[in-house]
């Protein structure tokens, strides 16, 4: 096996609240990321999966611990500009249409101007969005922005892309079509995915490994492989193997 | 319900009908009724008045445009000092801290004191009403522009973060488009707020502008001139705020069109 692409240490995190208490968001995590892989960071609220997603960004620094990607350090990674984020909120720009939005990091990591157009038409028509590039941010609907989201974030055609919570302010049923495009985008693109959620069944259907943290504090307490066979459709949610990866990592909780 | 264009001009078309008739009716009743002999420079009438805007209209114009084009210099000015100001003072807290008592005591000196000292320390007219409409303007476009950074969603920063965007670019793309409706809160206070001033700094002993003539007529008795020249200042300060929001407009399109939503499939 080849060495992993991203290499988490005993990471912890410790903030000061208000009253001067400290807070153990992160308590020594450690974890290997291999290249092209699709991994789920799962847990309730408070567990600290999108504290682990911020560090892995640079957004945030760790208070012991390092990560390294491909030997580098978060901050050299962001610096070369091989992260896309696709947030909970669309957090699109609202004085901009689709394909401008689309195109606005390409502008600032400097992708020629030429490119720029062929690579806005292709992502545009990865998230099934082809129609809608001269359509403003409030004129579509919850989905429809937040495919525009990870559009803008696949066309700088990032190294790894991070994904915090993306679909939990939407609804069930676009929730599960927007987990089947993502399969079928990430077949086409492979890169490293690390996706941030608290919902179990999204988990187990979109990753290669579940990784189950749990609060007070926030630690792994379980990785799950799991072993379901791609590409996965709508059908597999309804097999006993999926209804028994749930169970399993229900069963692998602490302390919530 | 929604008002039609069509019902929006009946409303306005009754509302402008409606004040002429009734101001008719109170001149003909102070002159006539009253025999109040001063009634003509009390109220009034308006076909008077409109009579003295049709043979005054040229010493007006040029009048109005003398003040007007020196609030919009300095309104300009202001507004560019505002910004300015807003960009520090969001760059660095340590200067926000330090400006801004400096700025609330700056809104509370009465305009009306201070003009006579900024005639008195640049002695020109134009140039003290370009001083004063910049004075009055950096005020609310500095705070509105200073509040608008402030609301920037921490994930719309965050994402200009992650692919290294420098402070040019995040200014350039995400503050200040972000900004603009703030920006434009300010302008639409500021605007007759900066011809107003401009109007009282002519008050002070200028040869021309309209705040002249509203002085003079004054002093001479010549009502018609008086309140044609009243009429033209507010309409200054009715074009003003109307420019802005043209300007508003054209630059924020997103804000303005009727929100209807494609659904997803």
């Amino acid at each position: 096996m080849n060495v992993p692409e991203l290499q988490i240490k005993n990471v912890s995190k410790t903030y000061t609240n208000n009253n001067g208490e400290e807070i153990h968001a992160l308590t020594d995590v450690s974890l290997d990321i291999r290249e092209g892989e699709f991994i789920c960071l799962l847990g309730p609220s408070g567990c600290g999966k999108s504290t682990l997603l911020r560090i892995i960004a640079d957004l945030l620094e760790p208070t012991t611990g390092q990560v390294s990607i491909h030997g580098l350090t978060p901050r050299e990674t962001r610096l070369q500009q091989k992260y896309g984020i696709v947030f909970q909120q669309p957090v699109l720009y609202d004085w901009r249409n689709v394909r401008r939005n689309v195109c606005m990091p390409m502008e600032i990591i400097g992708v020629p101007k030429s490119e720029r157009t062929a690579r806005i038409d292709r992502m545009l028509d990865l998230v099934g969005l082809e129609k809608f590039g001269l359509k403003y941010p409030f004129e579509l609907s919850g989905g429809m922005q937040q495919r525009v989201g990870i559009a803008r974030a696949l066309a700088l055609e990032p190294e790894i892309l991070l994904m915090d919570e993306p679909f939990s302010a939407l609804d069930e049923f676009t929730r599960e079509k927007l987990n089947e495009d993502l399969l079928a985008i990430w077949g086409k693109t492979k890169t490293t995915i690390i996706f941030v959620t608290h919902n179990i069944p999204e988990s187990i259907f979109l990753s290669d490994r579940v990784v189950v943290l749990s609060p007070h504090p926030g630690r792994v307490s379980a990785v799950v492989d799991i072993d379901l066979p791609r590409p996965r459709t709508a059908a597999l949610r309804e097999s006993p193997e999926f209804y028994n990866y749930i169970a399993k990592i229900r069963h692998s909780f602490e302390g919530v | 319900m929604e008002l039609t264009r069509k019902d929006r001009r009946i409303v306005t078309g009754v509302w402008l009908l409606s004040i002429i008739v009734l101001w008719e009716l109170l001149s003909a009743f102070l002159l006539y009724v009253v025999q109040d002999n001063m009634a003509s420079s009390k109220l009034p009438f308006p076909h008077d008045v409109l009579m003295t805007f049709i043979s005054e209209w040229q010493t007006l114009l040029v009048a109005g445009i003398v003040t007007l084009s020196r609030a919009g210099l300095g309104f300009a000015i202001g507004g560019l000092i505002g910004i300015i100001l807003a960009v520090i003072m969001s760059l660095s807290k340590v200067a926000e801290k330090i400006a801004f008592p400096y700025l609330i005591v700056s809104q509370m000196i009465p305009v009306l004191g201070l003009a006579p000292i900024i005639f008195n320390i640049v002695r020109d007219m134009n140039m003290s009403r370009i001083v004063i409409a910049a004075y009055i303007t950096f005020f609310p476009v500095a705070v509105n522009m200073l509040s608008g950074f402030k609301s920037v969603e921490e994930e719309k920063k965050e994402l200009m973060r992650s692919i290294a965007a420098n402070r040019v670019d995040i200014y350039l793309k995400l503050m200040f488009p972000y900004s603009l409706p703030y920006l434009f809160t300010g302008l639409k206070i500021a605007a007759p707020m900066a011809v107003t001033a401009s109007i009282l700094v002519d008050m002070l002993g200028s040869k021309s502008g309209i705040g002249v003539k509203i002085l003079y007529s004054l002093y001479s008795s010549s009502f018609d001139i008086f309140w044609a020249s009243v009429f033209t200042s507010a309409f200054m300060g009715i074009l003003s705020y109307n420019i802005v929001i043209f300007a508003e407009r054209l630059m924020i399109p997103w804000k303005n069109v009727t929100t209807t939503k494609v659904g997803d499939k």
